[in-house]
């Protein structure tokens, strides 16, 4: 018996430093958001695998490119793309479309959606986009933020911990889940927006799609390495379990069966010599690819609290906010705190609700955890994103060689 | 002609007036370049980061709708199959439970 931070099944240890590349440079040290990195200056460093969330921080900004991830699902998905007999679902997370454009020659943060879908049409992929995932994350999340408001507000037993903090990132979970197990239940239960899209391709969508759901083969492609831990995260078999629970006699399969990162995406794209840059524009093939703004922008810093302060507002107040750009959540401050006053239908009374957003993690949680555990959070709903700048600057995102590495975070 | 002489030789050792201006001048450039071109570097090095954001944002402007409750799609999945938020099949299929990693032994 001995301790460890993974369960059975879950894919540890994702990202490796090389030792032959690595010069001992500490650049990576000051990215990583749990002092995962071990060695002294000058001496070649090594990850302890407990420790690392599986950000990818340290990976992009290495100025020696000594930095790699021990697992990759690429050859897989082209062999299930070759697959005649499997559906192979491509979801599309929301920071992919502004980014993957650079690595076919296009300018920084050009918004390529609909020749993303279009290059992966091409490569044999239905379209899921994980904005729609997003936005039923909204919805499951948002809900249960005002159900754990008015049950707190009415002093009911069970009311649900506040502040409800987001669950949507990875790297995000595992800090609490290897570090503050005791403010677990401040978590919201939703699910991510990538394990909901997983989940759902393969119960509703079996169902859109007409398919076998062993057949549908899901491939997300992530700004993210952290998602592939995720993925492989033993309890997300829920569709397994649900077709199960119907009758169904298959063998266990997981809700996300892939996950590549977009770096990976291009180089399938280029393997199978599709240009992004000059493919034509596709719409999507089902009510999967259907999005709103709102789900659009989870993949930058504060883009969940905006959405949900937007969802929220329509369900307590039974009105649309007028101006839908939530301003004080927007940007690169390390913390950023807005307070809402609306008046809630259901309380009959004017309620005030607290937020705060949070990224670059490593650097700027510990204040507002001691906080909490102190009793003294003015907080009610708090967005934590591991990576500075939120999902755009995630560790499976092109990398930008600015060289710049050495100064450390924003 | 004879060479006139100084009694006085200016010591060679320090540099003449105008020699220390051209040196110096040449010297502040050479070091201005790399700082201008250090501070740039930094003052641009989370461009990126911004216009990806940037593009996001956009997309959100641009977008048919922009709350998540008024998405069609969204409303189809929970009338046709997934009931309502936080409803049974919602808790089966779209909640989670958490794992205390402290405690995990293999």
């Amino acid at each position: 018996m001995t301790a460890t931070t993974y369960q059975p099944g879950e894919i540890q240890g994702l990202i490796e430093i090389q030792a032959s590349k690595c010069k001992g440079c500490d650049a990576c040290k000051k990215f990583c958001p749990t002092n995962a990195i071990q060695g002294a200056s000058g001496a070649v460093h090594s990850i302890d695998k407990e420790l690392c969330l599986s950000c990818g921080q340290c990976l992009i900004n290495c100025p020696f490119n000594a930095i790699t991830e021990n697992h990759s699902a690429l050859e897989t998905v082209i062999q299930k793309l070759a697959d005649k007999n499997t559906k192979v679902v491509g979801i599309i997370a929301p920071a992919v479309r502004v980014a993957i454009g650079e690595e076919f020659g296009l300018g920084t943060g050009e918004i390529v959606t609909g020749k993303l879908y279009g290059a992966m049409n091409k490569a044999g992929f239905n379209i899921f986009d994980c904005n729609f995932a997003a936005d039923l994350t909204i919805m499951e999340e948002g809900s249960e933020f005002i159900h754990r408001l008015h049950a707190n507000a009415k002093g009911e037993a069970n009311a649900g911990a506040l502040p409800q903090f987001t669950s949507c990132c990875p790297g995000w979970v595992r800090y609490v889940e290897t570090r503050y197990p005791n403010l677990l239940p401040n978590l919201s239960t939703a699910k991510s927006p990538q394990q909901m899209a997983g989940t759902v391709a393969k119960t509703y969508g079996a169902k859109v799609y007409d398919m076998q759901p062993e057949k549908i083969f899901t491939v997300a492609i992530m700004p993210c390495t952290s998602k592939k831990l995720e993925a492989s995260r033993p309890e997300f078999n829920s569709a397994w379990q649900y077709h199960q629970e119907q009758g169904a006699n298959v063998a266990s399969y997981q809700d996300i069966d892939a996950v590549l990162t977009t770096r990976e995406m291009a180089e399938l794209l280029k393997l199978l010599e599709i240009d992004l840059a000059t493919t034509p524009e596709f719409e999507g093939d089902s009510l999967f690819s259907e999005y709103t703004g709102a789900g659009t922008i989870f993949g930058t810093t504060g883009g969940v609290m905006e959405a949900a302060v937007r969802t929220a507002h329509k369900v307590l107040t039974g009105k649309e906010m007028a101006k839908l750009e939530f301003t004080p959540v927007r940007g690169l401050d390390g913390v950023k705190t807005a307070s809402i006053t609306l008046y809630d239908t259901e309380l009959s009374q004017d309620v005030t609700i607290n937020v705060a957003v949070v990224h670059d993690m490593g650097n700027n949680i510990e204040p507002i955890l001691r906080d909490i555990m102190a009793g003294t959070s003015p907080y009610h709903f708090i967005e934590v994103m591991n990576c500075a700048g939120g999902c755009v600057n995630g560790g499976g995102q092109p990398i930008n060689g600015s060289g710049s590495s050495w100064v450390g975070n924003i | 002609m004879t060479k006139k002489k100084y009694e006085f030789a200016e010591d060679n050792f320090f540099l003449s007036r105008r020699k220390f201006m051209v040196i110096g001048a040449a010297f502040a450039a050479v070091i201005a370049v790399p700082v201008g071109w250090f501070s740039s570097k930094l003052a641009k090095r989370n461009d990126y980061i911004k216009a990806r954001s940037a593009g996001l944002y956009k997309d959100d402007t641009i977008a048919k709708v922009r709350v998540s409750h008024g998405n069609p799609a969204i409303t189809k999945y929970y009338e046709e199959f997934g009931g309502k938020p936080l409803g049974h099949l919602s808790h089966d299929l779209l909640h989670t439970h958490f794992v205390d990693r402290t405690k995990l032994n293999s």
